[in-house]
């Protein structure tokens, strides 16, 4: 059954220094299944991170966006969102940062800082509860903010770049960590990045967006089993997608390019 | 702060930026409404013009002490005695503060001591400083050197240490001499402080050219406060309060547009 | 070698000061310089003793520090409340800023024999003046702390499902606290200021006042004893602010001690 589906999604921004009318994303129709892991690939500028929000209900938008079949229009309790810069409040400990959901959400099933610390230590942080985010490294305060947005029990966890501020190795532990907790919690997600292994390796499915309005090129379904080890990025089939999806990102590179010259010429 | 859902798309468009005239137009409007009821209200009987006098009576002011020459003279005075202060002030704080931002040692000697004088009032030392200078011009000058010349000093010094040792240590791999990494890299680079010191000075500066003159002086604008306010003349008093105010405000105003501009052009 | 540069600085900074009262002592004793007008360490520290013992030191400092306390207390109250509300009303903050500005650039002491005129000659216009002073930079602070508060936060909050007053309440009051802080560490300085400069003008009491009588009975040493405390109060204040500043600044900086 589909749990998001968004219908012709636009999103136009005013520019900052000319106010002149800016198309962000342009009609993107898309339909993701109850426990779903769908990726999104792109360079930067293709729309993906203002599609995110929009699903979120953090901006405007034109078209619409389904969750069970019911209009959103500003966030709800069925989706959380993790952020690329973490957004933990760096004045709250890890587990007041993983508690604020739950206060802003008014919780009321039951016990909010057992609650709190079972997640905690879901993303391998006992220990380091009484923490503030700036004794932390990326990777940790990522893990809080990831403990953040599943403490509150959404039905959808929307994850905006979140591994875009680390460092490669992390990246991939991180990565690897995120689907044996998916695994577990069995949550629909939607996944931003602009890696082309991280798509294929954590996604059911990757949508492959374009530039110069954002634009959906193309869905690619990744067939490997799940549960998914790291040893996945060394197989052939791997290397057979992660070589389609830059060849499609790249004739996107050399479209612009041949639109440039036209334009100059 | 209605307790109540923030509209999608609207949140945190509400905190971004507006549209360029929206500013100084309301600014405008409401520094005229403020002039308009200061006006209005000794006439509607709201208030006693005594205490308060109003702004048509300033033009009137104005017109009469410019026309007899008190105004003029005394801006003259004042403003002497201010620019030799001031000037002072630049011809001593930026270069100590450049030495203590670029020598350790010498700031370990110097630097608890500007610390208490630049925590203190120094204005408290008014009364000595003119039993020592008198009260001519030169207890003057002096007291303005001594509000605005710290400012400067620990301004300036923290612009130098604060450079970033990175452009330094670019510059020395490229072959630079010390000499050359104070004059091409240390001194372009903590200008923007230095300004910020010129800033904060020149408020200090002309704070102290105005209490020193209406501490016990025979002539300036600072004199003519005090000699008004004794004799309860509000309309001259509030005269010249406001001129040195919008003086020093402008002033100052000034200094931070250049400031502004300057951080821009780099891009800091 | 940091902890062996912190000593070597206290030292040197140490140094300074003896080096500087043991010079200011002898120059007064070798007859160089002139008592009448410079006094000397030991007469001032001798001064002190004996205004502490008549108890009149701790009444000029009692009669500054409660003034003091109205005014910056006053100042602290109604500038933090103030500045949150033009932090948050755009609309406020456009119609008050020419003002705010003008109360933080101008020479308010200007306005001095205005109060006067209005509140009567001693405390009342102490008060005012040192409110007057300290007023505007937390207003300032508090109101660009305020407003400058992290997007990205604001935006989690939202998504979180935050309501206005959670914004308010659970972003943006605890973000700000940093540049609140700073507001009173700029505050602090410029009140204590106010309050000296006003009593040295007109008052019956207060260390401002006691420098304003000696002076004009030309007693050095005794106006160099509230000089004195003066300066200490300053640092003590300023420092002591800064200290606090610092204590909750530290999770904004990311710096660990």
């Amino acid at each position: 059954m589909a749990h998001i589906q968004i219908e012709n999604l636009s999103i136009t921004y005013q520019s900052p220094q000319d106010g002149k009318p800016f198309v962000a994303v342009d009609s993107v129709n898309l339909t993701i299944d109850q426990g779903e892991f769908v990726t999104i690939v792109g360079s930067s500028g293709c729309g993906k991170s203002s599609m995110l929000m929009a699903i979120d209900g953090l901006i405007a938008k034109e078209g619409r966006v389904l969750v069970n079949g019911r209009e959103v229009n500003a966030p709800g309790p069925e989706r959380a969102m993790v952020f690329q810069e973490f957004a933990l409040m760096p004045w709250r400990s890890v587990l007041q940062n993983v508690l604020f959901g739950l206060e802003l959400q008014r919780w009321k099933g039951g016990d909010r800082i057992k609650r709190a610390r079972h997640y905690v230590n879901l993303v391998g942080l006992s220990g380091f509860e009484d923490y503030y985010p700036h004794q932390l490294s990326g990777g940790m305060r990522q893990r809080v903010g990831i403990a953040r947005a599943l403490a509150v029990d959404p039905e959808i966890l929307l994850m905006d770049e979140p591994f875009g501020a680390l460092d490669a190795q992390t990246r991939d532990v991180m990565g690897d960590e995120l689907l044996k907790i998916w695994d577990r919690e069995k949550k629909t997600a939607l996944f931003v990045t602009h890696s082309i292994d991280e798509a294929i390796f954590l996604g059911d499915r990757v949508v492959v967006m374009q530039k110069g309005p954002g634009r959906i090129k193309v869905v690619i379904k990744i067939d490997f089993p799940r549960p998914r080890a790291v040893e996945l990025r060394d197989e052939p089939e791997f290397a057979t997608y992660r070589r389609r999806i830059r060849d499609l990102l790249s004739t996107e590179v050399q479209e612009l390019q041949r639109i440039k010259e036209d334009s100059h010429g | 702060m209605a307790d109540s859902a923030p509209k999608a798309g609207r949140d945190v468009s509400s905190f971004s930026a507006d549209s360029r005239w929206h500013k100084p137009v309301v600014g405008l409007i409401s520094v005229g409404l403020f002039l308009a009821v200061w006006e209005m209200a000794p006439r509607l009987g709201w208030i006693d013009p005594f205490y308060t006098s109003a702004p048509a009576r300033m033009y009137s002011v104005g017109l009469e002490v410019f026309q007899s020459g008190e105004l003029m003279e005394n801006i003259r005075v004042s403003l002497v005695e201010f620019c030799w202060g001031f000037a002072l002030a630049l011809l001593a704080g930026i270069p100590l503060g450049l030495l203590l931002g670029t020598n350790a040692t010498a700031r370990a000697l110097l630097d608890p001591l500007v610390t208490a004088l630049y925590c203190m009032p120094r204005l408290a030392l008014l009364p000595v400083i003119i039993m020592w200078l008198g009260i001519g011009m030169e207890s003057k000058v002096v007291v303005v050197l001594i509000g605005a010349v710290l400012p400067i000093i620990v301004n300036t010094m923290a612009g130098i240490r604060e450079v970033d040792p990175n452009w330094a240590r670019a510059a020395v791999s490229f072959g630079a001499s010390r000499l050359d990494v104070f004059v091409k890299v240390l001194l372009p680079g903590s200008v923007p402080a230095v300004l910020t010191g010129v800033r904060l000075g020149l408020g200090r500066g002309i704070l102290g050219v105005v209490i020193a003159e209406m501490y016990v002086s025979v002539a300036g604008v600072g004199h003519l406060i005090v000699t008004y306010g004794a004799a309860m003349r509000v309309d001259h008093l509030v005269f010249y309060s406001m001129l040195v105010s919008v003086f020093g405000f402008a002033a100052v105003t000034a200094v931070g547009k250049v400031e502004e501009r300057l951080q821009s052009w780099r891009g800091d | 070698m940091v902890i062996f540069a912190r000593f070597k600085s206290f030292w040197l900074g140490t140094l300074s000061f003896a080096v500087l009262l043991v010079l200011w002592e002898s120059l007064v004793r070798l007859g160089w310089i002139n008592p009448f007008l410079t006094s000397s360490p030991t007469d001032i520290a001798v001064h002190f003793v004996r205004q502490t013992q008549s108890g009149e030191l701790s009444v000029n400092l009692g009669v500054s520090l409660l003034e003091f306390a109205l005014g910056f207390g006053g100042a602290v109250v109604a500038g933090i409340l103030m500045g949150i509300l033009m932090g948050w009303y755009r609309l406020l903050e456009y119609t008050l800023e020419p003002f705010v500005w003008f109360l933080y650039s101008a020479p308010l002491i200007a306005f001095y024999p205005l109060f006067v005129i209005w509140l009567g000659l001693g405390a009342p216009t102490v008060i005012a003046i040192t409110f007057l002073f300290s007023y505007a930079p937390i207003l300032v602070n508090t109101a660009s702390g305020v407003k400058t508060v992290d997007k990205e936060l604001l935006r989690a909050a939202i998504s979180f499902g935050a309501r206005r007053s959670d914004l308010f309440f659970k972003v943006v009051l605890p973000a700000s606290v940093p540049m609140v802080m700073a507001g009173l560490r700029l505050g602090v300085g410029r009140a204590l200021l106010g309050v000296v400069v006003a009593e040295l003008f007109g008052a019956t009491a207060g260390l401002g006042y006691s420098i304003n009588y000696y002076g004009a009975l030309m007693q050095t040493t005794d106006m160099f004893v509230s000089l004195v405390v003066i300066l200490v109060l300053g640092v003590g204040f300023t420092q002591g602010v800064a200290m606090l500043e610092h204590r909750f600044d530290s999770w904004r900086v990311g710096h660990e001690q």
